[in-house]
């Protein structure tokens, strides 16, 4: 099933933006802990929040190498397809997904940008359905807009089936 | 117009079902107690009471409903008004609920269930005459079936309105249980197990009541045979608790259909009555638990878009009957519901599905093992070490993902997917291909190394029905995902 390859990619500046976010998260994960480590001797808590805490730092530790090795895998491992009546999803590095989506059931269609995204002109494209939500990290600006035109289309052409 | 004027006396009735806890924690077990809370709260309680029933009274005045030929008008709130149109070819099903309160009264509550977003989704008569009920029920059918038509041919259109007529009037019957059914299930559902938290709820109020007779009590427990024959009446009791129990609950069940629907009727004092349009069925369910299984019986539940309203009554009132014999089920889906075909004939999962079944970690072990660990308990006085617990929870585990390999089966073919899976209670599910509202497949790295998938499939309800089916061959991911491409084949 890893093999599998849908027609598009992400845009290539997606692992730089993915590490720069993490890390900024994981350095405010840090800050907290520090913080509330220095509450723990300071204050003299009980012993079994110690412990917590010291878990929680070895998680932070790990997870911050992960988010340095994760992005670029998690890259290439992204993939879509979207044609007149389907909307495909494929990602993932440990766990592998594949989603498929009929476009008559998509509800809603958006983009979104934060402050990261906006400086390497880059959006998300976020889709609804019934039941569940998607989402497209991380397309270059044209192309995202022009998805979402795709989307907006093919998902509102096919309403009078249902 | 507004709804019926009992509807206040109802609500009247409700609330005072629903606060009967906290008048008697406020007023009668804590009613000399000072404590502020007790205190202030009797007072926040009656100026709570007096607001509702003012808001009762104004909403029922405040609150009307319309009709046309297609849709409903409700007027709904009293400071924030909110009209709403939900048109009929939206509702879903249909439940009549017929309580104790509207048999004494000679009246029945109707909800029409829609699948909208929302919070009032249903449109709930609380009390009307049974001939009112019977004159919406008719009309949202009956609105439904011109919606129906219109998207038809048009010059067929009165012949087949009243053809639309005749067949609503031909119920059959398909299903009645027997008085041995009704034994069969009393057991089943080992209800009877339910007198055990009451007698020993019942004896917690009692015992400050009992008379305090220290030697006779000594000298009665001691005599063996008293207490076995105490025991014998204690079971006579469960048991014929639990016959009654289930006689009043499935005794008068009814399962019919005509041409459009399917109505699910059933109950002795509280009566409920469930119609759903068959073209609005999202997919089946059958449950088996352990102890249906051994008595080879099964429940079958109609997956429909809208909820209807958990009742508290704890049977589903969607659910076909749930004691259904296994051979019955499959022909009684037949009957209902012609177009799902369902097959005895399925896919196994291969061998090494049972290997990544039994290595996958399991964190409900690993937690309850660090737990027993640490705590080191010993439940009920009993020297056993903390390991012993830890390898019994291990085999439950064990067997439970034994036994799911060994009924996991899977078949998709055509427009229809069926699987069944579980360990100790199994389930199965069958829907068409067009009722699948999304999938997903998904592979993590211990099946990646087995060559093993999971499958994952959404139906329409409320919540959305997810279904999914571990660990089969990487080629049937792909297989499925091909077919759910073609469903375009039946959606024209």
């Amino acid at each position: 099933m890893n093999d599998i390859k849908l027609e598009h990619k992400l845009a290539a500046d997606m692992p730089k933006v993915r590490i720069i976010s993490e890390t900024i998260g994981n350095i405010i994960g840090f800050i907290v802990l520090a913080i509330l480590l220095g509450a723990d001797v300071y204050f003299e808590w009980p012993v079994w929040i110690g412990w917590i805490l010291y878990g929680l730092i070895v998680f932070t530790v790990l997870g911050t190498i992960w988010a340095f090795i994760e992005p670029k895998y998690l890259y290439r491992s992204w993939s879509y397809q979207i044609d007149e009546d389907y909307l495909q999803l494929t990602y993932g590095v440990l766990k592998r997904e594949w989603v498929t989506v009929p476009m008559t059931k998509i509800q809603s269609v958006s983009t979104s940008q934060g402050p990261i995204l906006r400086k390497y002109h880059l959006r998300t494209i976020k889709v609804e359905t019934m039941g569940s939500s998607h989402e497209i990290p991380a397309l270059d600006e044209p192309v995202a807009l022009e998805v979402r035109e795709k989307i907006a289309i093919s998902a509102k052409l096919k309403e009078v089936d249902e | 117009m507004r709804y019926h004027p009992l509807t206040i006396f109802f609500k009247l009735y409700q609330l005072i079902k629903n606060s009967f806890f906290i008048i008697i924690i406020l007023y009668v077990i804590q009613g000399r107690s000072d404590f502020w809370l007790y205190e202030y709260g009797r007072y926040a309680f009656i100026v709570f009471i007096i607001l509702r029933i003012l808001y009762i009274t104004v909403s029922w005045w405040k609150e009307t409903y319309q009709w046309d030929k297609q849709a409903f008008h409700l007027k709904k709130g009293v400071f924030v008004r909110n009209f709403s149109t939900i048109p009929f070819n939206k509702i879903q099903n249909v439940t009549r609920q017929t309580t104790l309160f509207h048999k004494i009264l000679r009246f029945t509550s109707v909800s029409f269930e829609t699948a909208m977003d929302g919070a009032d989704d249903t449109i709930k008569f609380d009390v009307v005459t049974k001939k009112h009920a019977a004159f919406l029920t008719d009309l949202v059918q009956k609105g439904e079936a011109d919606d129906l038509e219109e998207t038809e041919n048009k010059f067929e259109l009165e012949d087949k309105v009243e053809s639309v007529k005749a067949k609503n009037e031909g119920k059959i019957i398909h299903f009645e249980p027997t008085k041995r059914e009704l034994w069969k299930a009393s057991f089943t559902s080992l209800s009877f197990l339910a007198i055990i938290p009451i007698t020993a709820g019942l004896y917690d109020y009692v015992e400050p009541f009992l008379p305090k007779l220290e030697g006779f009590a000594e000298s009665f427990f001691q005599s063996k045979w008293l207490i076995f024959l105490l025991s014998v009446i204690a079971v006579i009791i469960a048991v014929s608790f639990g016959v009654i129990r289930t006689f009043t609950r499935f005794g008068k069940y009814k399962i019919s259909s005509n041409e459009r629907y399917i109505y699910i009727d059933r109950g002795i004092l509280s009566e409920s009555n469930f119609a759903i349009e068959k073209r609005k069925v999202q997919g089946l369910q059958m449950r088996q638990t352990f102890m249906k299984r051994l008595f080879g019986l099964t429940e079958v539940t109609l997956i429909s878009s809208a909820s209807p309203g958990a009742n508290d009554d704890s049977v589903n009132v969607n659910s076909l009957y749930p004691f259904l014999p296994i051979s019955q089920a499959y022909a009684l889906i037949e009957q209902l519901l012609p177009e799902y075909q369902l097959k005895t004939k399925m896919s196994r999962l291969p061998r090494k599905a049972l290997f990544v079944k039994l290595l996958r970690p399991s964190y409900v072990w690993l937690i309850a093992t660090g737990l027993l660990f640490y705590f080191k308990p010993k439940p009920f006085d009993l020297d056993i070490t903390w390991w012993i617990y830890s390898l019994v929870l291990l085999g439950i585990i064990v067997l439970q993902r034994t036994l799911d390999y060994v009924h996991t089966k899977y078949r998709i073919d055509e427009d229809q997917v069926q699987w069944w899976q579980g360990g100790l209670t199994t389930q199965m599910f069958v829907t068409k291909r067009q009722r699948v509202i999304e999938i997903s497949t998904s592979q993590s790295l211990l099946q990646k190394i087995f060559g093993a998938t999971t499958l994952q499939m959404m139906n329409r309800s409320t919540p959305v029905q997810i279904e999914t089916i571990v660990d089969v061959p990487v080629t049937v991911a792909r297989f499925y995902q091909q077919w759910y491409q073609e469903r375009n084949k039946e959606m024209n």
